[in-house]
């Protein structure tokens, strides 16, 4: 007993001197590493094909500037959005270089958690940064500050077995009502006239807004009122049930852009409405179309304006080396850097790059970079502001209930306005 | 010092770094979270947290997808849990009978499922049933029969399955060993007056085993409740929010939304809703003793 009681004061002691430890460590401030000493960028990327592209292309950055070290932290696009969140809200960022998608990115500006990059755009010689496509820019400007430059876009386009229609004397549909048409028309009992998207969420939206485009309506009017569910909506959304039950595979109401990728590989299906940088995926002999490499052919979605994805390099307000990180972004994004990304495969961002014959001829050739151009500079994002993301996941589930034939197109889209109004109204 | 040591003793000093380590682990996250569910807390507009009262749980009774994600959830809970009960008592029935060669073997193979981690099981269903890749819409289709099994009509039907295929050898579990520790005599009584096996399990068997389905329906009805895993692995709670259950729901809110206050409503509401049915399992278990 007289042993235990000499135990207990540094018991206490013990546990008092470590909770002020833990609380000197939780709030002392960050500081910015001294000069001379080598900096440690953390990123957080997706592990997508361009993470391969930029990770290589950093080894020779690397070797540049031996005063600064990059360490990627690649992942699962679904496991980004919270740990770059729990990154801004501690003391000292965990990433110094961040990646964020389109949706992120007014909430993320306007919560007070990236830096502003004006000063470094306006102080980096020859970084020319109105190069960068006009709709692809937009999405890193919040208010008048800019949050990110573009690291490399998603905007879909119509991706067609050209040699089908070739073969058929179609013409490739550039309205909607051609479309619907022509994919009902490919049909037959084991091949299919559209390799559709309808999963909830994020991929629905992603495809159907094309349709809505095409159909001239949008998700909100200038004044920012929600029109979705107008008559355009409605005659968008009847349209692609129909097209869903007639002309895409059967069961294919889960279907991300993976799915409907490998029945277009595995010769299933005539068209798809899904990513650009799909198309050298598709074409390439090793890739996953074997012997259909090069049948498949780029082009803007029916009604010409596509919805546009991209994801952009952002630096932490939290981060210490953000000196350091810029120069690192600053140089990949550099005309010189970005034109051998793209070379590389990566999807461009760059006008200068997208019309460079050198890209053409090393890349993809000069059409897929015309028709990728012509998408980018017609393309919006699916929503903005700071619920875009819960905004994509309501209309999403509206429009899979409404596929699905739990809801008809007009109580669907009633749906989601509503929704839509009281988060934005929020 | 005398006083001193016996108004806290060594042995009460000795559970000090257990109750701290629970202070920190349970009962502040619990506090805490009970206090955010009463403010208007976004992660994103931290320096805008204002006291809103109970305005959160208010605010549920008008939120129509936290009622289907509610409803899901309890229709998921009773199908998987009576499923599994079923299942697992007629598997316990027929691994107890002392005469089966083999038993053990079976024991081992009828438990496997169990000790798969559930993200694990989500993502290998997801495969095996895919329509492009799955095996067995690959066979059915051999034979005629096209199934959607992640279509709107049996979506969630097919991720109670999945808890069956998981969950059963725990009940099985539960259910050999309260078999195995019955006593004896009644059984013998009842054969020697001529019972049927049927009559027997009717008024035997199962009167004896009350306590232990109670027990087991509370543990994997709790457990039940907390389905996430298939969710996120399969379905996503589609197509449409037919599959959407309440912890895929706040989660949603809280880490993909950053609505921490209403996401804490949310789950403090679960709390209350699941132990209320715990206190109603055991009314009736202490009814049962009673008696």
């Amino acid at each position: 007993m007289k042993h235990s009681r000499t135990l207990w004061p540094p018991l206490i002691l013990g546990l008092v001197l470590a909770m002020i430890l833990s609380a000197c460590t939780a709030t002392a401030p960050a500081s910015a590493p001294a000069a001379g000493e080598k900096v440690t960028l953390n990123v957080i990327m997706e592990e997508v094909p361009d993470y391969d592209i930029v990770a290589g292309l950093a080894e020779q950055f690397k070797a540049d500037n031996p005063d600064i070290d990059i360490v990627f932290d690649a992942m699962p696009y679904d496991a980004m959005r919270d740990k770059i969140l729990t990154s801004f809200l501690a003391p000292k960022a965990t990433y110094d270089i961040i990646i964020i998608d389109n949706p992120w990115m007014d909430e993320f500006g306007n919560a007070g958690y990236l830096a502003p990059l004006n000063d470094f755009i306006a102080g980096t010689e020859g970084y020319n940064y109105d190069d960068f496509v006009g709709p692809l820019r937009d999405i890193g400007e919040v208010d008048g500050q800019i949050y990110g430059v573009p690291y490399y876009n998603y905007a879909l386009g119509l991706i067609v077995r050209q040699d089908i229609f070739d073969e058929m004397g179609i013409s490739v549909p550039t309205s909607l009502e051609e479309y619907v048409q022509t994919v009902k028309d490919l049909t037959t009992d084991d091949f299919y006239g559209a390799a559709m998207q309808p999963q909830r969420g994020y991929k629905i939206f992603e495809e159907w807004k094309n349709w809505l485009y095409g159909a001239g309506g949008d998700l909100l009017d200038d004044q920012g009122n929600v029109i979705i569910n107008n008559e355009a909506g409605v005659q968008a959304l009847n349209m692609y049930i129909d097209t869903y039950n007639t002309a895409a595979p059967p069961n294919s109401l889960n279907w991300g852009f993976d799915e409907a990728l490998r029945a277009m590989a595995a010769g299933q299906a005539a068209t798809m409405l899904s990513y650009n940088w799909m198309l050298p995926t598709l074409n390439n002999p090793d890739g996953p179309a074997g012997d259909l490499a090069g049948s498949f052919q780029l082009y803007e979605p029916p009604g010409g304006k596509a919805v546009l994805g991209a994801w952009h390099w952002s630096l932490p307000k939290n981060s210490v080396n953000q000196d350091a990180a810029w120069k690192f972004i600053s140089w990949l994004t550099s005309p010189s850097v970005d034109k051998e990304r793209v070379i590389q495969g990566g999807a461009p961002t760059r006008t200068s790059v997208i019309q460079d014959p050198e890209v053409w001829e090393k890349g993809f050739g000069e059409d897929y970079y015309a028709t990728v151009l012509s998408i980018l500079e017609d393309a919006e994002p699916l929503a903005g502001g700071d619920h875009a993301e819960e905004i994509i996941d309501v209309v999403g589930t509206e429009l899979n209930s409404a596929v699905a034939g739990e809801k008809d197109a007009q109580q669907a889209l009633d749906d989601a306005a509503a929704q839509v109004t009281e988060i934005i109204n929020r | 010092m005398i006083t001193q040591r016996s108004f806290f003793p060594f042995s009460k000093r000795m559970i000090v770094p257990l109750a701290l380590t629970l202070l920190v682990v349970l009962i502040y996250p619990l506090v805490f979270s009970f206090w955010v569910s009463l403010h208007e807390y976004s992660l994103t507009a931290l320096e805008d947290v204002r006291f809103i009262g109970l305005q959160n749980y208010i605010g549920l009774r008008h939120n129509p997808s936290f009622w289907n994600a509610l409803r899901n959830t309890v229709v998921f809970v009773f199908g998987a849990v009576f499923l599994e009960t079923v299942l697992g008592f007629g598997l316990a029935l027929l691994l107890h009978r002392p005469t089966l060669r083999f038993r053990n073997f079976f024991r081992s193979i009828l438990l496997t499922p169990m000790f798969i981690t559930p993200i694990a099981v989500g993502l290998m269903f997801r495969f095996l049933l895919n329509q492009q890749l799955g095996v067995l819409p690959y066979l059915l289709d051999q034979i005629g029969i096209q199934v959607d099994w992640f279509g709107p009509q049996l979506a969630l039907f097919s991720i109670i399955l999945i808890d069956v295929w998981q969950w059963t050898p725990f009940m099985l579990l539960l259910f050999l060993a309260g078999l195995e520790s019955l006593p004896a005599s009644p059984f013998e009584a009842a054969r020697v007056d001529g019972a049927s096996w049927f009559f027997t399990l009717r008024k035997v068997t199962l009167p004896l085993m009350k306590p232990v389905i109670l027990v087991a329906l509370i543990i994997r009805g709790l457990d039940a409740f907390k389905v996430f895993e298939y969710i996120y692995a399969i379905t996503r709670g589609g197509p449409g929010d037919s599959t959407e259950t309440i912890l895929y729901y706040i989660y949603k809110v809280a880490f993909r939304f950053f609505r921490m206050g209403e996401a804490a409503a949310m789950a403090y509401v679960l709390i209350a809703l699941t132990l209320f049915l715990v206190f109603i399992l055991y009314r009736i278990m202490s009814a049962d003793e009673g008696a």
